[in-house]
């Protein structure tokens, strides 16, 4: 039971940067903008959020930095598809190549310097006492719980808020939402946006806070699985947890395994999050067919004009 | 912006299209050399090391030649699918399994000699790329399935086949360190040209380059997919099945990007199995094939300078300027285009000086 507990717990570690970028991307989706440079924000996130943790001796401004810096090639994002109407799959490669250039280059100096601080676990009282279960989510790092209480109450926004209403409207119908009196455009900055923060934040906890060391491509692949668990979650921002759980799971299963030195090829587990991905989306999209509200936001990847209103 | 307003171009000026994208290399390795001065590291140093790697040393163009000849195919393949606008992301897993699929056969095929053993690989690896492009081709056709989605992910698991391959039922026991897969048997190595570095594969990526140009400008088939990729309704009006062109397309795309793979494989890759063989190409090769805006001959061009930009990149190694540098000036060039193309679409106009300020103010911030 040990060996399973301990398999969970870390993977609730691992999904946490999961559950942070796809709730980035998942709220830039829904505004109808895909961003495929999840990974470059991420690295981008982890190095500065890295430098400044370095800096300042303090976990908290290193997040706030990786938020910042990811934030930035958000906006980046943002102005390219959002103001200049540039194709999305193109700019977010490009954002991915930017990001993964500049996190090496800023890195250079940072590859021999260990992060001294360790963001101590948290048992959250009574609950952290339930067997299994406690020590699975309840003995975490406080970064973890922002994590999901994050997502929750951003799912709450999007589901039950008038400013949700508006980002879901800006995603699948942006010209009634603009007639509505959406401001279409600056739901679009401000999601893709957050895309980056949230993406940001997630690599910094992955340098700062899980390797606590800088090294490069240190995000080895995460923002692309980041971008499949939006889809596992069918856009819907609670399933975000459950799936950077499995995820998160996944991948801890494996460094245990090989660990124990059992001979499964690790290839194999590594390759379930993007099959469960592509197995959920074939699942949801035959379903789905015909209904709306329910799966990829209709407007996705097509840049909004405001044409015939002069 | 009183009296003037943006309006859209029917089409780019020959002028803009020309000059565009010269300033938006211009722009970029200027935008690099300021990460290089702030970085504090010698720019004339890193450009001629770049230089000299790249166009400048005959050594240096045959790398060029190696590298332009995967984008070039990866470029093309991605091409094909865009002219019917489908997005096929998956060059980069077509290339992985193009490679596989050449490996299995050349393991079957031990006995033949040089030419028709290339000749089976390269058709086991064509038809393995291109079936693996059809996981994403039938959804598609069938469904609608988004193939950007599909393919994007078809990637990782290509790639990790390939992993479980080399370090599995395909593992050659005797490298140590790094997994490699066994050996291909000699005569399944791609001859050289003359007494270069650089293998016919180049002249494969060229015949593929003027076969698909034919094939999309030149051909009944070639005409018929844009109009399919273009307009669903007048495709359908005049008869055109959607679904099988999607999958003829896409299984093309996949065949075309499995040539590069092979190629890898027989050439650079060392004539066996390794992790790292696709090299990112095909995700390039998505980006080359945008920046030609799909035309077959300007595909051509911008493979050969791209791979002189990612073969300077890695001579600056040797430099001790950090390589990434070449990363932050492909993407600062690709924004620049990126940025002149949506500039380019839209021109200043005056209007009449006593009407009131633009009727929607916001689109015009948007946009300029």
């Amino acid at each position: 039971m040990n060996f399973w507990v301990d398999a969970l717990s870390t993977g609730v570690v691992l999904g946490t940067p999961l559950a942070f970028a796809g709730l980035g991307e998942l709220i830039a989706e829904r505004a109808g903008v895909i961003n495929l440079g999840v990974e470059g924000m991420m690295l981008i996130g982890a190095v500065v959020g890295f430098a400044a943790g370095i800096q300042t001796g303090s976990i908290f401004w290193a997040m706030v930095a990786g938020g910042f810096a990811g934030g930035l090639l958000g906006l980046l994002h943002a102005a390219m598809t959002v103001g200049l109407k540039v194709n999305q799959i193109v700019m977010g490669l490009t954002l991915t190549i930017l990001g993964t250039g500049l996190s090496s280059y800023i890195g250079a100096s940072y590859g021999n310097e260990p992060f001294k601080e360790h963001l101590s676990k948290i048992d959250i009282p009574l609950l952290s006492k339930i067997p299994w279960i406690g020590e699975i989510f309840f003995q975490q790092d406080i970064m973890v719980y922002i994590a999901i209480v994050t997502v929750i109450v951003a799912a709450l926004i999007i589901n039950r808020t008038r400013q949700g209403l508006a980002l879901r409207g800006v995603g699948e119908a942006p010209a009634a939402a603009d007639a509505a009196g959406v401001p279409v455009f600056a739901v679009r900055y401000i999601a893709v946006w957050l895309g980056g923060v949230f993406a940001g934040i997630g690599g910094a906890y992955l340098s700062v806070v899980y390797t606590q060391s800088w090294s490069n491509e240190l995000t080895a692949g995460r923002g692309w699985i980041a971008i499949a668990l939006v889809i596992f979650a069918s856009w819907r921002p609670l399933l975000l947890l459950p799936g950077a759980l499995l995820f998160g799971f996944i991948e801890a299963l494996n460094f245990q395994l090989q660990a124990k030195g059992v001979s499964i090829p690790s290839q194999y587990l590594s390759m379930m999050p993007y099959v469960f991905t592509l197995v959920v989306l074939a699942i949801v999209w035959t379903r789905q067919r015909g209904r709306s509200g329910w799966g990829m936001p209709e407007s996705l990847g097509t840049a909004y004009e405001r044409e015939g209103r002069s | 912006m009183k009296g003037w307003r943006l309006e859209k171009r029917t089409a780019p000026s020959l002028g803009s299209r020309v000059a565009q994208p010269i300033l938006a290399v211009i722009a970029g390795f200027v935008f690099g050399a300021i990460v290089l001065a702030i970085g504090g590291h010698d720019i004339g140093d890193a450009y001629k090391a770049m230089w000299e790697a790249s166009f400048g040393t005959g050594p240096g163009f045959e790398q060029v030649l190696v590298r332009a000849t995967p984008l070039l195919l990866c470029g093309l393949a991605v091409t094909v699918a865009l002219r019917m606008n489908i997005w096929n992301i998956g060059a980069e897993g077509q290339m992985a399994m193009g490679a596989i699929g050449a490996t299995f056969v050349a393991y079957h095929t031990t006995s033949l000699g040089t030419l028709p053993i290339l000749v089976a690989i390269f058709l086991g690896g064509m038809v393995a790329a291109g079936l693996w492009a059809l996981i994403a081709a039938i959804p598609r056709a069938l469904v609608g399935l988004n193939e950007i989605i599909v393919t994007l992910f078809l990637n990782y698991i290509a790639l990790l086949f390939l992993s479980a391959l080399i370090n599995g039922p395909w593992k050659d026991h005797a490298s140590i360190g790094q997994a490699y897969g066994r050996r291909l048997p000699t005569q399944a190595a791609l001859p050289l040209i003359g007494d270069t570095k650089v293998t016919i594969g180049i002249f494969i990526a060229l015949a593929a380059a003027i076969a698909i140009y034919w094939l999309l400008d030149h051909s009944r088939a070639g005409f018929s997919l844009q109009i399919a990729g273009g307009n669903v309704r007048a495709a359908k009006y005049l008869g055109l099945g959607i679904g099988r062109r999607i999958l003829f397309v896409l299984f093309v795309s996949g065949a075309v990007a499995g040539i590069a793979g092979v190629i890898q494989l027989t050439a650079s890759g060392g004539g066996r199995l390794q992790e790292g063989l696709t090299g990112g190409y095909g995700y390039i090769g998505i980006l080359v094939a945008f920046l030609a805006r799909t035309k077959v001959q300007a595909v051509v061009v911008v493979a050969l300078l791209y791979a002189a930009l990612l073969t300077g990149g890695t001579a600056l190694q040797s430099t001790g300027i950090p390589s990434s540098i070449a990363e932050i000036i492909q993407a600062s060039i690709i924004i620049f285009v990126l940025i002149g193309q949506a500039l380019g679409s839209y021109k200043l106009v005056r209007t009449a000086p006593a009407k009131s300020p633009p009727a929607h103010p916001a689109a015009l911030g948007e946009a300029s």
